[in-house]
């Protein structure tokens, strides 16, 4: 799975869910070669104003007609005049890059996908997999948590229950579903259902990855957990995307792992989370 | 005929000679910015580099910084890695044979704590083959002991490539910081001590905060600022340093692209490093390369050498020039 630099061209780009964007891009090379949880480092701007790549996960791959997808949402600059691209313009990218899911390997009983917010995006594209190929996955059932503060934040998400996808909902403020956190709503409905996963798959902010991380590590269920960083290159030269890891021998000693060549996909064991110091995102204000 | 004149329809011969050590182009890569070669070779074709300059190498393995380690300004990048590095003996065992291989030169950059782990490391690199030379690191502003400490004073700067040089008889280059407050005097102080070439700018210290949270954004503070922004403070340094030292000169800062590479060498400087461009573009590098070509093309020159140190230093205004056309 060489890494490779193209110019991808925007096909189509709409705004699904209140400052979230779901953007097509062709691509001659780079859709040929990605997998599920992988990304791509994506210029949102030509010249050296925003000057880095951002990363985006693939949220669709379609590799026969040569298309990718992202979905991301408007956090800053980078994402703002991506946001403004219209058909035909050129985004300058990096890819494959970084890990991928793992499909299971051994007949499942259920695998669990939980997404909070912008989360959902890597999940998209191996919950069809899962899906669509569940003689050769061996999955029996597919559980779908969805969590965003509000209802206004969820993109719209009607296929996935016609592949045969339970879907379960959550908002912050009770707008739709179950009111609280979809890690609430994960252990509820685990508990009530006496549902165990084999697997566990998630991607979101970093406490709820937390959260998950501590519920698969206290049952003994495996994760891949989608994590991100802000990072300048994607391929391991920069080193900037560092997150702690555990050193069992040493626990005062520092280690790091990078989410770009480690990542971004990592089981719960690997992070050393409680060293981790979370900054609160800023709001998204042009002051 | 005039001696720049390459009517030949020949490429133009873009080699240079730096003291010791002869590239086949003046456009090398900057330490921390490539990795140890590998990370790139699905991008461009190293051999096609002037020369590769390795992730900085201490003695122990070191860990780096805490994250956040990042933070993006206007046309730059803010960076408090720590110069987190697998160590020599890791260096020498799993990263040093891939480059060799790719038959680019290599050099290899050298950081410590102290005077004895310096010399250390230059005695442990001394005669590995495939390292060209050695570039001693005494301007990272991310750690708290030895780096930028030695880097900013002459006394300690001399010290440290007096340590280097009786240890290896490979070419030495010194990176300096333009944190200082003059550094003509640490390039003369190097010189005098025995570097074969002074390479500059390494980052400019700086900081970046949110007054939302009210917080820092880099869990150091303070970090190394690169990328365009630091072009003209890199070419000022660049300007001085050629000014107070007969040695060769590297010019880094900034460099996007041919033009900005160009506007190095016009100042004399003997070749450039490309740092945070890599980071953008992976395969600026050789854009860079194929640019510089081109421009000797156009401009008429047989070689590189026809053009390095050609600044005419007298500025007029641009359209003072056009006005007196006929």
């Amino acid at each position: 799975m060489a890494k490779c630099q193209e110019d991808l061209q925007v096909v189509h780009q709409e705004e699904v869910a209140e400052r979230t964007f779901r953007l097509q891009l062709s691509s001659e090379r780079i859709a040929l070669t990605a997998r599920p949880g992988q990304f791509v480092m994506l210029q949102a701007r030509p010249g050296t104003d925003p000057l880095l790549k951002r990363p985006f996960s693939f949220h669709r791959i379609v590799p026969e007609k040569g298309l990718l997808e992202i979905l991301y949402r408007v956090v800053g600059r980078g994402t703002w005049h991506l946001s403004q691209c219209a058909p035909e313009t050129r985004l300058n990218a990096v890819g494959p890059l970084g890990n991928c899911f793992a499909m299971p390997t051994e007949r499942s009983q259920g695998v669990a996908l939980i997404a909070g917010g912008i989360g959902v995006a890597p999940l998209h594209e191996l919950m069809v997999r899962l899906a669509l190929n569940r003689p050769k996955n061996m999955v029996n059932e597919i559980h779908f948590f969805y969590g965003a503060r509000t209802a206004a934040e969820l993109i719209p998400i009607l296929q996935y229950e016609s592949l045969g996808i339970s879907v379960h909902c959550s908002t912050d403020d009770g707008s739709r579903g179950y009111k609280g956190f979809v890690t609430q709503l994960f252990e509820s409905v685990a508990a009530r259902n006496n549902l165990l996963p084999d697997m566990v798959y998630s991607c979101g902010p970093l406490l709820m990855q937390y959260h998950m991380a501590r519920w698969s590590l206290a049952h003994n269920v495996p994760s891949q957990l989608s994590l991100e960083s802000l990072m300048a290159c994607g391929i391991g030269a920069c080193l900037g995307c560092a997150l702690p890891a555990p050193q069992p021998d040493d626990p005062m000693a520092d280690k790091y792992l990078h989410v770009c060549k480690d990542g971004p996909i990592f089981q719960a064991g690997s992070i050393a989370w409680t060293k981790i110091q979370t900054q609160p995102a800023a709001p998204l204000i042009f002051l | 005929m005039d001696q720049d004149s390459n009517a030949t329809g020949r490429p133009p011969d873009l080699s240079v000679e730096l003291g010791p050590l002869r590239l086949k182009n003046p456009v090398m890569v900057a330490s921390g910015t490539f990795g140890y070669g590998e990370e790139y070779a699905d991008f461009l074709d190293l051999r096609q580099l002037g020369a590769v300059v390795v992730k900085g190498i201490s003695l122990l393995p070191r860990p780096g910084n805490p994250p956040p380690r990042l933070v993006e300004t206007a046309s730059g990048l803010i960076n408090a890695i720590g110069l987190e590095n697998v160590g020599v003996e890791a260096f020498l065992s799993q990263k040093l044979p891939f480059l060799r291989e790719q038959q680019v030169p290599m050099i290899v950059n050298i950081l410590g704590n102290t005077l004895e782990e310096y010399a250390e490391l230059a005695s442990r690199l001394d005669g590995v083959d495939g390292i060209a030379a050695l570039e001693i690191n005494i301007s990272c502003p991310n750690v708290k002991k030895g780096g930028v400490l030695f880097g900013t004073n002459p006394e300690a700067a001399a010290a440290v490539v007096q340590a280097v040089r009786r240890e290896t008889s490979m070419p030495i280059i010194t990176k300096l910081t333009p944190n200082v407050t003059d550094i003509r005097e640490i390039a003369r102080a190097a010189v005098n001590a025995g570097t074969d070439a002074i390479s500059c700018i390494n980052t400019v210290a700086a900081m970046a905060v949110d007054v939302f949270s009210r917080r820092p954004k880099l869990a150091n503070i303070i970090g190394g600022l690169s990328g365009p922004a630091i072009k003209p403070v890199a070419l000022r340094c660049t300007y001085e340093v050629l000014q107070a030292v007969e040695c060769p000169v590297i010019g880094i800062g900034g460099i996007m692209n041919a033009t900005d590479a160009l506007e190095f060498l016009l100042l004399g400087a003997k070749a450039v490093q490309v740092g945070t461009a890599n980071f953008v573009n992976p395969q600026v590098t050789n854009q860079i390369v194929k640019g510089i070509e081109r421009f000797l093309q156009v401009e008429g020159l047989a070689t590189i050498e026809h053009f390095i140190g050609t600044l005419d230093s007298r500025c007029v205004f641009p359209f003072a020039e056009e006005a007196c056309e006929p």
